[in-house]
């Protein structure tokens, strides 16, 4: 079945298409959720509601756009939206906490995982920015107006971000030249 | 000139360089090796994976898709678990509870006449050969409707049995059952993991197996 078929069917209310659209795009609409709040509780309640209104407008879906590309706007905008509500994430801050003995990984699983933490443990607007950007691929303008910042605010948060993520990294990294796994050393 | 800033060089990662900025990058290793680093953390964050949601997450959405009206009650079918049964599957299964149904209805019947024959009566509908899908479908539910009108009349004797106002023939709602054990087991044979037919089955041996009990309590046994 083509993805327009599933689309339609989805929108006629048809469980199964929902469903088939659900694992097809849910790691995509976790993943961008989950960077933006920063918490898993809070992420899953967010992607919870961006698939709602996703579902809810899909009779309004006109293929203008990909469909990925429209529910991962759905996506941002729903986590957007439910923390400017005030929904808080829980706060990272200090130091990273000690790690519990884990079995070797790969150099780029670890990487990533260095990555993830660094990023929850930025400060909210300059996470949003680097994700948006860096991550997801959005263009300033388009972070200026999902976010409602001028394009200067949003390349200014985005240049502190990478900075920000620079010396979180560099810290991690202390550590794990111990273990024989850098980041990026200088 | 002193070295670049982090955030001057976070800016450069995908900026082009004033002549000045260029210049001392030439010059200074720590500086272009700082910028090398921050463009592989760009990188790699635009490499970073997608993330699998929560087990159970589906469960979660699904219920509240289907509180909101956003998709269907799942049918008959889907609740017994028939949904993705192939066709002929389905159908193989309605002529089997059909029979079991006409089975127990003309057994009950037979053995149930008088003010309270009626639950007997209904499990002599007769069906359709179902030729479609919905056939198949309207099958099921008429079989359905016939088992359970069954089972009431079974429970009826049952409960008359305990209190002894009357003396029903044991044996024969213990014959029933056994055809019903029959068409149940029939009907797992052609969808085995099916969660309605090995519901039925178990209920149905249960029911036997009280019948049994009750048989050989009152010393009425054959065997």
């Amino acid at each position: 079945m083509t993805e327009t078929q599933l689309i339609r069917q989805a929108a006629s209310g048809d469980g199964h298409a929902v469903r088939a659209l659900y694992e097809r795009y849910a790691p995509r609409v976790y993943a961008v959720v989950r960077r933006i709040a920063g918490d898993d509780e809070l992420a899953q309640d967010y992607a919870q509601e961006a698939w709602i209104r996703a579902i809810r407008a899909l009779p309004t879906f006109r293929g203008e756009a990909r469909f990925s590309t429209w529910l991962h706007r759905i996506a941002v905008n729903a986590a957007l939206q439910a923390l400017r509500k005030g929904e808080t994430r829980r706060k990272h801050e200090g130091p990273f906490p000690d790690q519990v003995a884990e079995p070797p990984k790969g150099g780029d699983v670890l990487l990533q995982e260095k990555l993830e933490r660094c990023l929850d443990r930025l400060p909210e607007g300059m996470r949003r920015v680097l994700i948006l950007h860096d991550v997801e691929g959005y263009t300033h303008e388009e972070i200026g107006d999902v976010l409602g910042v001028t394009e200067g605010t949003s390349k200014s948060q985005l240049f502190k971000a990478r900075a920000r993520m620079r010396d979180m990294l560099e810290a991690l990294s202390d550590d794990a030249r111990d273990t024989g796994v850098e980041v990026w050393g200088t | 000139m002193g070295h670049l800033t982090r955030e001057t060089l976070a800016r450069l990662v995908d900026r082009q360089p004033s002549p000045e900025e260029a210049g001392h990058l030439e010059l200074c290793a720590v500086c272009a090796g700082e910028l090398e680093a921050l463009r592989r953390q760009t990188e790699a964050l635009g490499d970073l994976p997608e993330i699998r949601p929560p087990v159970g997450d589906w469960q979660i959405l699904e219920a509240r898709l289907r509180s909101e009206g956003l998709i269907e009650v799942p049918g008959l079918l889907a609740r017994w678990g028939l949904a993705h049964t192939p066709t002929w599957m389905r159908t193989a299964a309605a002529v089997l509870l059909f029979l079991g149904g006409t089975g127990v209805g003309a057994v009950v019947t037979r053995h149930a006449a008088g003010p309270n024959a009626g639950a007997g009566e209904m499990s002599q509908a007769t069906f359709t050969s179902a030729t479609s899908l919905d056939d198949a479908a309207t099958n099921l539910r008429r079989a359905e409707t016939s088992y359970v009108a069954a089972l009431a009349r079974y429970r009826q004797l049952l409960a008359r049995a305990d209190t002894g106002q009357t003396a029903e023939d044991p044996r024969s709602r213990y014959a029933a059952l056994e055809y019903l054990v029959a068409a149940s087991q029939a009907a797992i044979r052609q969808a085995p993991a099916d969660p309605f037919f090995n519901g039925l089955l178990a209920s149905t041996l249960a029911e036997r197996d009280v019948t049994l009990r009750r048989i050989s309590a009152s010393g009425d046994n054959w065997f």
